[in-house]
C-alpha cells in the first residue's frame, strides 16, 4: 500500500513538473528530431563499387537523424540522390560526393554547441545579400534583443543564402516551409531544441513585435497543446544530444519570477 | 511544416506562421479554467432529506407508541 502512496506522489511531481518545464527547454528534452531519408534512385543493377561508396555514406550518418535507401526504377536514366524529408523532395544531388557535408557544417556545429550550452534558442537570420533589406531587418533583431530581459541567452548567427560553404544548411532552411525559395527577403528563423526551425519571419515580418512573440513562445510553460503540435522543421544534423547544460532561462525566471508569467 | 502554403498574391497577404498566430491570440499559453455558474440543488435536496427523515421517525414512533399501548391494554 506504502509503495502505490510513493508511486503516485512521484508520478504526480512529475506531471506538475512537465507543465513548469518550459517549451524551449522540453523540446531539447524529450523531442526527438525527425528523420530525413537519402535515396539512392538507379535504373540498372548497382555495381559493387557504388555498393561500396554508399556503405561508406551510411557508416557515417549512422549519428545523425537520416537514414539511406535504395531505390530500383525504371523512369530513371541517370542515377541520383534525393534528400527527403516527409515525402517532400529538399534537396536533388547528381553525385555522391556532393553529399559530403549533408549531415554537419561548421554553422551548424555552432548552433549545436550554443544549444547545449543552455541557450534558449538561436536565431539564423538568413541573409539576400541586398545590403539594404538585410540591415533593416539586423536592426530590428539587435533592437529587440536589447530590449528583451532573454537577449543574453539567444545567439544571433547569420548565413547568406548564397553560402557556398552553408549550402546545404541554407537550402535545408529554405525548405522549412515549400514557398520559401522563391521569396527573395531576409528570414529569421528561431532554432530551439534538438535543431527545429521554426517557419520564419521575414522581410517586413521581421518587426520587434512579433521577435518578442517568438521569445515568448520559446519562454512558454510547455502547455500539452504545444507538446502535440510542436511547430517547424528539424534541420539535418550529426549531433550528440545526450547531457545538455541546464537551461539559462530557468536562472533569470528564478532570478525575476514575474517573467516566468 | 506548412507543406500546403496557401496561396497568396503579394508577400503582404503571405499568411503568417501557425506558432506565431497562435501565440498572438493566446492559444499556445495554459488557458485558465473557466468557473461556470452551476444551477444550486442543495437546499432543495437539504428539504427533502430532512422531510424524509421527519416522516420516518414520525411513523417509527407512532407505530411504537401504538404497540405498547396495546400491549398494555
Amino acid at each position: 500500500m506504502k509503495a502505490v502512496y510513493y508511486r503516485t506522489i512521484i508520478l504526480a511531481s512529475l506531471i506538475c513538473l512537465a507543465c513548469t518545464t518550459r517549451v524551449s527547454e522540453w523540446v531539447l528534452l524529450n523531442a526527438l528530431p525527425d528523420q530525413y531519408t537519402l535515396i539512392y534512385f538507379h535504373k540498372n543493377p548497382v555495381t559493387e563499387t557504388v555498393k561500396k561508396q554508399n556503405k561508406e555514406v551510411v557508416d557515417g550518418m549512422k549519428t545523425a537523424n537520416i537514414h539511406f535507401k535504395t531505390v530500383a526504377r525504371n523512369d530513371v536514366s541517370e542515377s541520383w540522390y534525393g534528400l527527403y524529408y516527409e515525402e517532400r523532395l529538399f534537396i536533388r544531388f547528381k553525385t555522391l560526393p556532393e553529399t559530403k557535408n549533408i549531415i554537419s557544417s561548421p554553422l551548424r556545429e555552432k548552433i549545436s554547441s550554443e544549444l547545449m550550452s543552455g541557450k534558449l534558442c538561436v536565431m539564423v537570420y538568413l541573409l539576400t545579400d541586398n545590403r539594404e533589406k538585410d540591415d533593416t531587418g539586423r536592426k530590428t533583431l539587435q533592437k529587440a534583443l536589447g530590449a528583451s530581459p532573454f537577449g543574453s541567452i539567444i545567439s544571433v548567427v547569420e548565413l547568406s543564402r548564397n553560402s557556398k560553404e552553408e549550402s546545404i544548411f541554407a537550402s535545408l532552411l529554405l525548405n522549412v516551409e515549400d514557398d520559401l525559395k522563391d521569396i527573395r527577403e531576409p528570414m529569421l528563423f528561431g532554432v530551439f531544441g534538438r535543431f527545429k526551425a521554426l517557419e520564419p519571419l521575414l522581410g517586413k515580418g521581421i518587426t520587434e513585435e512579433n521577435i518578442n512573440l517568438m521569445i515568448d513562445y520559446l519562454t512558454s510553460e510547455c502547455s500539452c497543446l504545444i507538446k502535440d503540435d510542436l511547430p517547424g522543421t528539424d534541420i539535418l544534423f550529426n549531433g550528440n544530444w545526450d547531457n545538455p547544460a541546464p537551461a539559462l532561462l530557468n536562472t533569470i525566471i528564478d532570478s525575476n519570477p514575474a517573467l516566468g508569467l | 511544416m506548412q507543406n500546403d502554403t496557401i496561396s497568396y498574391d503579394t508577400l503582404d497577404s503571405r499568411p503568417l506562421p501557425k506558432w506565431l498566430t497562435d501565440q498572438k491570440s493566446g492559444v499556445n499559453t495554459i488557458q485558465p479554467q473557466k468557473i461556470t455558474m452551476k444551477e444550486d440543488n442543495s437546499l432543495k435536496i437539504s428539504f427533502i432529506a430532512t422531510t424524509i427523515i421527519i416522516l420516518v421517525a414520525v411513523s417509527f414512533l407512532t407505530f411504537y407508541i401504538l404497540r405498547k399501548h396495546k400491549d398494555q391494554a
